[in-house]
């Protein structure tokens, strides 16, 4: 007979870092047992053998009901993994700036890396170099259908072009839209048989307005990415099955290596599927390859400290390149400050999913957070996903989510879901936005906080403008009730509301500062508010 | 090496004793393979040298080629030309180099060769230039592939040294080490006789040194690291190099490992040293120094020797003594750490991600 295996072994392999985990079914339920993230290349069975001997070492019993006390079986058990696809680069070309523009503004919303070309501002070679790059996977060429005004000169060389180019590299993917599939100029150049599999060039919708859904051309350019590995991707299917199980609406935000994601699922109800709607997004990653002017910009914009241009390149270059390096002491404030800005692109490309109702639970994940500090950790949150309301704020550290992602029946995926639930999500608290308070100065008095758990009541005078972190236990299950002077905004327009909240390692972040977040435009005067928010989230003698 | 004395990291308490790490098997028990590992030399190599639609390739598939050996011509000012093309367009390929005939050539024609790009409207768009250059091969080797506007490979049973970056270039050049793993370099340092040379220049160079160094001929720098301000700095350089009359001799600067300041890693000087006054070559694709001196014996690296690579403690070495497990860093961060041994003394915990090992 044969006997259902009582350890599983769950790996994420992360373009950065490779997080191994084991799990156990002592009894009747898997249990998150241990886990490990180190640097990516490390062989995974090396890294299976520390965990199983971390598990017999702290509890030879159960190291023994799950198998793991004879190291000889551990290469023998089964396995769930996930995986960073490669990031690959999409060539987004058209006829006019405006066109290229629109394309690009869909393809950031996927995860291609893009660079852009118009013939407007490139000419034929430069525009034939770029679709001839190594590293350019695919091509996405396309003009509105009827071609607009400022397209219509140039579409027949553009047409020809990227033809001339898809001869020349038969591997290469074309995506083309719009009014030029039918022209003559694509089908004489391309001939009869440009090589390659024929399924390689596809065809996509036409450039829409601004306004217009981008749904059909997104979906065609992550398909091409499809991968069923990829723990990205999988992030939405264990985020829709978790959603269902906890009967929750969960959020969750990741900011990795290669790119970013952000998920958004509700329950089923009335026994329907959990609706889930997610963006993977190449400009979510923590630092894009090759760093340039605009990131440093943005990552100085979030740090407190002072460090003038060139040396901050320099670390994101270093970050870019060893992103499993400089994790302590400053480089972790670096780390946090490159993740608000990474945060801020993902919130920027993900409008649609901004205006969904506000999540009772939001996960943030990826290694950018894997070892800050809880309460640094929903700061970065709260400074750059700005809604008012209240929500309960986790991570994933053991980076279960993607694996258990990619397992194909919802069931079963769920049947793990719920046995490793508790285990997989590490509350970091609570975090509650409230605005339009109404004080015209800050420290004015706005109201009263009534936090009770367990039995206690704790009262907090509230500040407008104010940030603040109360102790509350992980696990306690609170009660925060808010008396403003004035009607305020907290999910909805009241004087006085009740929200539950639970406790975590940061507690509870009360946070009444400005929607949208407003900072000073003075470097220095910025960098003290930064500061003065960031005093209060990280230990203060680790500076 | 760095003393870690005063060092902000966490609190070391002396770890059971553990032996030197030994094998293969060692570094598992240990948890030594937990630590990234960093290859000091590799081989054999495949090159790609990155040529742009209007170079032209001057090799075949198969094509064995020694140091010097014209790869292609490379156009300084590329740009496209719109011309007749070839009288039979059928039978032109994109890609193709196309000359036009004798007899056309000052009529009508503006740009009478270079690479066939597409045709639209009945003329051809063609890459060209006026003023090409040879990129020469840097290192003797078969050429494994060419891709007119693409690249074209070299393979060769060399060794390499990798390195994190490689700016301009393709160049070689007898090696000079002119400063210590940990020195720096200054442009009252680099005279003519560094002319033909790739030049080790420990830590960090100046951008007026390295201004200096091609205005005196030499052909290649290796550096632990290179700032931004100094990347910005030398490729502007190059650009308005490659913009003049003249031009400039090759020239190719290797950065080992990133930005921020630090020493060259002691196998990779050691290696560095044996191949001092003997040809190499630096290359882009993949960014590294190319060794096609089989007859050199280049000394292993130490299975137990490791380097912090990030942090205060940057650039400094030391012994791997074992895992450390979770430790509590600077910046109230947990991270899976390691034991290592500074010069002797107890060791203290590093993150893993930290280090790196040599292979």
């Amino acid at each position: 007979m044969t006997r259902a295996p009582s350890a599983l072994v769950v790996v994420d392999a992360g373009a950065a870092t490779t997080a191994v985990a084991l799990l156990g079914r002592p009894r009747d339920r898997w249990r998150l047992l241990g886990s490990l993230a180190v640097p990516a290349g490390a062989p995974e069975a090396d890294l299976v053998a520390v965990l199983a001997a971390r598990v017999a070492g702290a509890d030879p019993e159960l190291a023994e009901a799950v198998g793991l006390a004879d190291g000889q079986q551990l290469g023998d058990l089964p396995r769930l993994a996930s995986r960073s696809a490669p990031l690959r680069t999409l060539a987004v070309l058209g006829a006019s700036r405006r066109a290229v523009a629109l394309l690009e503004q869909v393809a950031a919303r996927t995860g291609w890396r893009v660079q852009g070309a118009s013939t407007e501002s490139h000419d034929p070679r430069e525009m034939t170099e770029l679709a001839l790059r190594a590293d350019v996977s695919a091509v996405l060429v396309a003009a509105g259908d009827p071609p607009g005004p400022d397209e219509r000169a140039a579409l027949d060389d553009l047409a020809s072009l990227v033809a001339a180019v898809a001869r020349r590299r038969p591997e290469l993917r074309v995506i083309l839209g719009g009014s030029l599939r039918g022209r003559q100029a694509w089908t004489e150049s391309l001939g009869d048989d440009p090589g390659g599999d024929p399924g390689r060039i596809v065809e996509a919708p036409s450039v829409g307005s601004r306004r217009e859904p981008d749904e059909g051309l997104r979906s065609i350019l992550d398909g091409l990415l499809d991968d069923p590995r990829d723990g990205r991707r999988a992030l939405r299917a264990a985020v829709a099955s978790l959603a269902d199980l906890l009967d929750r609406r969960i959020e969750l935000f990741e900011v990795g290596h290669d790119g970013g994601a952000r998920v958004v699922a509700a329950p089923g109800a009335a026994g329907d599927d959990p609706a889930s709607s997610s963006i993977v997004t190449a400009r979510g990653a923590l630092v894009p390859p090759d760093p340039g002017d605009a990131l440093v910009d943005q990552v100085l914009g979030w740090t407190a400290g002072s460090q003038d241009r060139h040396r901050m390149g320099d670390r994101l270059r270093d970050l870019r390149s060893v992103p499993w390096a400089d994790a302590t002491g400053d480089g972790a404030r670096l780390r946090l400050a490159a993740a608000r800005a990474a945060l801020t692109r993902i919130a920027a490309a993900t409008p649609e999913l901004a205006e969904l109702p506000p999540a009772d639970v939001t996960i943030v994940t990826g290694g950018a957070f894997a070892a800050a500090p809880p309460a640094a950790v929903a700061l970065a949150l709260a400074d750059t996903v700005r809604r008012t309301g209240a929500t309960q704020v986790a991570t994933d550290p053991a980076r279960l989510l993607g694996p258990i992602g990619t397992i194909e029946d919802p069931a079963e995926r769920r049947s793990l879901l719920a046995d490793v639930a508790a285990d997989l999500l590490v509350p970091l608290g609570s975090m509650v936005l409230a605005a339009g308070l109404g004080a015209r100065r800050d420290d004015a008095p706005v109201g009263r906080l009534l936090l009770e758990h367990g039995g206690e009541t704790t009262r907090h005078e509230l500040a407008a403008g104010e940030l603040a972190f109360l102790d509350l236990p992980p696990g306690t299950p609170a009660t925060a009730t808010f008396e403003f002077r004035e009607t305020a905004r907290l999910g909805r327009r009241t004087r006085h509301v009740a929200v539950p909240v639970s406790g975590g390692i940061a507690g509870l972040l009360v946070d009444l500062r400005d929607i949208p977040l407003r900072l000073p435009d003075r470097r220095d005067r910025r960098r003290a508010v930064l500061g003065s928010w960031a005093g209060l989230a990280w230990p203060g003698d680790d500076r | 090496m760095s003393d870690p004395t005063g060092t902000t990291r966490a609190a070391a308490s002396e770890p059971a004793a553990r032996g030197p790490v030994a094998g293969a098997a060692g570094a598992v028990a240990s948890g030594l393979s937990l630590v990234r590992g960093r290859p000091v030399v590799s081989g054999p190599v495949e090159v790609a040298f990155a040529i742009r639609p209007g170079d032209r390739p001057l090799v075949a598939i198969g094509q064995a080629v020694v140091r010097g050996t014209p790869l292609a011509d490379l156009v300084r000012d590329a740009r496209t030309a719109v011309t007749a093309g070839p009288a039979d367009p059928a039978s032109a390929v994109p890609g193709d180099f196309w000359s036009a005939p004798a007899a056309r050539v000052g009529a009508a024609e503006t740009a009478e060769r270079g690479e066939l790009l597409f045709r639209s409207g009945g003329r051809w768009r063609i890459g060209t230039g006026e003023h090409p250059e040879p990129l020469e091969a840097p290192f003797a080797g078969i050429v494994a592939d060419v891709r007119p506007g693409i690249a074209i490979r070299l393979r060769a049973p060399a060794r390499a040294v990798a390195g994190r970056e490689v700016l301009a270039g393709p160049s070689s050049g007898r090696l000079e080490i002119i400063a210590a793993r940990d020195g720096e370099v200054r442009a009252s340092e680099i005279d003519v006789g560094g002319a033909g040379a790739v030049l080790v220049v420990g830590a960090h160079i100046d951008a007026e040194a390295i201004t200096r160094a091609r205005a005196v001929g030499v052909r290649g720098i290796v550096v632990a690291a290179l700032g931004v301000k100094e990347r910005r700095d030398v490729l502007a350089s190059e650009r308005r190099g490659q913009a003049a009359v003249h031009g400039l001799p090759p020239f190719a600067i290797l950065v080992l490992d990133g930005a921020g300041r630090q020493s060259i890693a002691s196998p990779v000087m050691a290696v560095l040293e044996r191949l001092a006054g003997r040809t190499v070559a630096i290359v882009g694709d993949p960014p590294c120094l190319v060794i096609d001196d089989s007859g050199v014996e280049l000394p292993p690296p130490e299975s137990d020797l490791v380097r912090v690579v990030a942090g205060p403690l940057a650039g400094a070495e030391g012994r791997w003594a074992g895992l450390a497990g979770p430790h509590r860093f600077p910046g109230g961060v947990q991270l899976e750490a390691g034991w290592v041994r500074f010069a002797g003394r107890p060791p203290i915990a590093i993150p893993i991600g930290e280090l790196e090992r040599f292979t």
